[in-house]
């Protein structure tokens, strides 16, 4: 019976599998070397150089903030776009007029560029920009190193939390209605009910939506390049930055052991999370 | 209801989700004509964009030209050339640091022997050539760093421009006094905050001694008291003394030049191929600018400018292989050199680096207070020769942010430049 699941579901699986083996693991199974060579822009010969890169970014006081940085701003943007998301799916869910107004108005910062959104923003938060002159305050959003980051957080959660809320709806409207109806016959008032049965059914959803968000952050580069050119100082300086930076130098050793490590970094929360993630998933 | 265990489709997901995270041609055409890639500066003045049509006129070739913006020229041009994709004629850097990043002798033709070489004075010793072999055909005049002051306001609080930093920072009081910023810095574009430090630096690099020094490997950026650690510590004072604008982290090059011409600011940090964008912010108003901007020369203890030899009107000729296409690319550099260099002199009212070519006529005033300052003590920016050197404006935004003092960053520096310096082969290393 189980064979008979598996056989089905390959050739479903199939398409998607290609594109992952010939877009993502063959190139990276062909490039993974260089994250151990000498390869610069000042010469033509790439040798084998161990953990050199990492060493000298190490030594260069590179690496360990950087990996602290794209940490932190992964956990941002998660912790922001599944909360505000989660939130307008529940606000938005039922499909009417104004619904579907709003549904789409949420929805048109995910087809703006990244670099463009992140320009924008840019002006808007200027220390004599358009939000504080709203707020009659002066402040450097994006200059001051306790809230750079976060700013650049919440301007990534508008860009995308359209897209995130949309899996959300979907979520919600695949939770049976008579299971939302017994529920409040059995006395369950409404806290309860999303507690005890909305939540818990809306597992697969946030199975992606968290895997999504997180794993997008890890790897962020352009709202920060549009935004901060990962300043103040080194407070925005995500491992992506200093491999652009690494790159601009002539450094592509040292470039691709920080892809490298944002690979590493990738696997080693993607994997156990999206795991437990699927653990706690249940099934109405 | 059931809670599944599925370690594969953990897995599978995994993959999805990792995925998300990866997430010149000849043109002959029958008469020898062929189309030329250029690579080119995005701030490229119009008269040098009129010269490359010229080119296509008088030779019938084609020029398709890829634009490089001009903020992040440098990261751009080698992420562009790192993946191997080599353009028939590059506009770039001319300082050897700069060329040494392009890996000259494994990529690029070399032009000694070239007429427009002994034209140049000594201009090739120091630039756009390395172990002797010419690599570049120069036609930009140097880019002369110095202090852009707004003359009115000066006048207006009774003071010159400073010509030394400690002139500087004793002027830097009075003119906050007068309710102007002293000196305006942009670091949102990261690139300028550099250049204070550079300018100090020009006392201590006459006959690019410096230079030589860390280049050589007899001394480092990071010898206690060293002028370069000085130079940063002079800049870390001023910041502490108020000296610059309070946006300075996020501020734009664009925004020091309004700044400058407006005169909600005293100085600004820059140098000489910026005086189109200088002129834009005087809303393309020259006579603004003459009336208003100045220039002078500035370094720790005498007024010098500092130089570098710029990308604009810098060319390479890479090596591509196809034959057609580096006779056609040679024939540009000939072009370029040749006699029509003094109608682009003419027409972009800049000096020649030509010793047969007459200065042009009709020299806006700040123009030419450039030239005077060149011509009075100039020297060469003293990073022209040391590799590695990129990461300085990174480091002055981590100074400015107080996350390092100038001997730590002095120090993160030179493993930055032991580290090209090695991969460079120089000797010393």
């Amino acid at each position: 019976m189980v064979m008979r699941n598996r056989a089905a579901w390959l050739p479903w699986a199939l398409p998607a599998i290609v594109l992952v083996t010939v877009f993502f693991v063959a190139p990276f199974l062909l490039n993974v070397r260089f994250a151990f060579s000498s390869w610069t822009s000042f010469r033509a010969e790439i040798t084998w150089n161990g953990l050199e890169n990492v060493r000298t970014l190490i030594d260069q006081d590179l690496l360990a903030n950087a990996v602290t940085v794209t940490v932190l701003y992964a956990i941002l943007c998660m912790a922001i776009q599944n909360t505000v998301s989660l939130s307008l799916a529940l606000a938005l869910q039922r499909t009417s007029g104004i619904n579907t107004v709003f549904r789409s108005a949420f929805f048109l910062p995910t087809l703006v560029s990244p670099l463009a959104a992140g320009y924008i923003w840019r002006g808007l938060l200027a220390p004599d920009g358009a939000v504080n002159s709203f707020l009659g305050i002066e402040w450097a959003w994006l200059g001051e190193p306790s809230t750079a980051l976060v700013t650049v957080a919440f301007i990534d959660a508008w860009k995308w939390s359209g897209l995130i809320t949309l899996v959300y709806i979907a979520g919600l409207n695949g939770i049976p209605e008579s299971l939302l109806e017994s529920a409040t016959v059995d006395g369950a008032g409404p806290w309860t009910r999303f507690r005890r049965v909305v939540f818990p059914l809306l597992a697969p959803a946030l199975t992606f939506n968290v895997a999504v968000t997180l794993v997008g952050a890890l790897s962020a580069y352009d709202v920060i390049a549009a935004t901060t050119g990962g300043g103040p100082g080194d407070h925005t300086r995500a491992l992506n930055v200093v491999m652009r930076q690494q790159w601009g130098q002539g450094f592509f050793g040292s470039a691709s052991a920080l892809g490298f490590t944002v690979t590493l970094l990738v696997i080693a929360t993607a994997v156990p999370l999206v795991w437990w993630l699927r653990r706690r998933e249940v099934t109405a | 209801m059931r809670a599944p265990s599925r370690p594969l489709g953990a897995a599978i997901g995994a993959v999805l989700a990792l995925s998300l995270s990866g997430c010149g041609s000849s043109a002959p055409e029958g008469t020898g004509q062929v189309k030329l890639t250029l690579w080119h500066n995005s701030a490229d003045p119009a008269p040098l964009l009129e010269m490359y049509k010229k080119f296509e006129k008088q030779s019938g070739h084609k020029i398709e030209l890829v634009s490089i913006p001009s903020d992040g020229f440098e990261d751009t041009t080698q992420t562009k050339w790192a993946t191997g994709d080599r353009p028939d004629i590059l506009e770039y850097h001319a300082t050897v640091s700069g060329l040494l990043a392009l890996n000259p002798a494994q990529n690029l033709r070399d032009l000694t022997g070239e007429a427009y070489i002994g034209r140049s004075g000594d201009l090739y010793r120091t630039a756009g050539s390395v172990d002797g072999k010419v690599y570049a055909a120069i036609t930009g005049f140097p880019q002369v760093f110095g202090l852009y002051y707004n003359k009115k306001v000066f006048a207006a609080a009774g003071l010159t421009p400073p010509t030394n930093f400690t002139e500087l920072a004793a002027a830097c009081p009075k003119l906050k006094a007068a309710g102007v910023t002293p000196v305006f810095e942009s670091g949102g574009s990261i690139w300028p905050v550099q250049i204070l430090p550079i300018l100090y630096l020009a006392g201590a690099n006459q006959s690019n001694a410096y230079g030589k020094a860390i280049a050589s490997h007899t001394s480092t950026l990071a010898d206690p008291g060293s002028p370069f650690v000085s130079g940063l510590t002079a800049y870390a004072k001023l910041k502490a003394d108020g000296c610059f604008n309070k946006d300075i982290v996020t501020a734009k090059f664009e925004d020091s030049m309004k700044a400058l011409v407006t005169g909600e600011a005293a100085m600004v940090a820059q140098h000489s191929d910026m005086l189109p964008a200088l002129l834009a912010a005087a809303g393309g108003d020259q006579k603004t600018v003459d009336e208003t901007v100045g220039f002078a020369g500035l370094s720790s203890d005498k007024p010098l400018v500092t130089y570098a030899p710029g990308p604009i009107g810098t060319f390479y000729l890479p090596k591509t292989g196809d034959a057609a296409r580096e006779k056609a690319s040679l024939d540009f550099v000939r072009f370029m050199t040749g006699p029509a260099y003094a109608e682009y002199v003419t027409a972009s009212k800049t000096f020649p680096v030509f010793k047969d070519v007459p200065d042009p006529q009709g020299v806006p005033a700040v123009l030419q207070d450039v030239k005077k300052a060149y011509d009075t003590g100039a020297v060469i920016a003293f990073n022209s020769d040391i590799p590695g050197m990129g990461g300085l404006a990174q480091l002055m935004s981590e100074l400015i942010a107080g996350q390092k003092d100038p001997q730590k960053a002095a120090t993160q520096l030179q493993g930055q430049v032991e580290q090209a310096a090695k991969a460079a082969g120089l000797p010393g290393w």
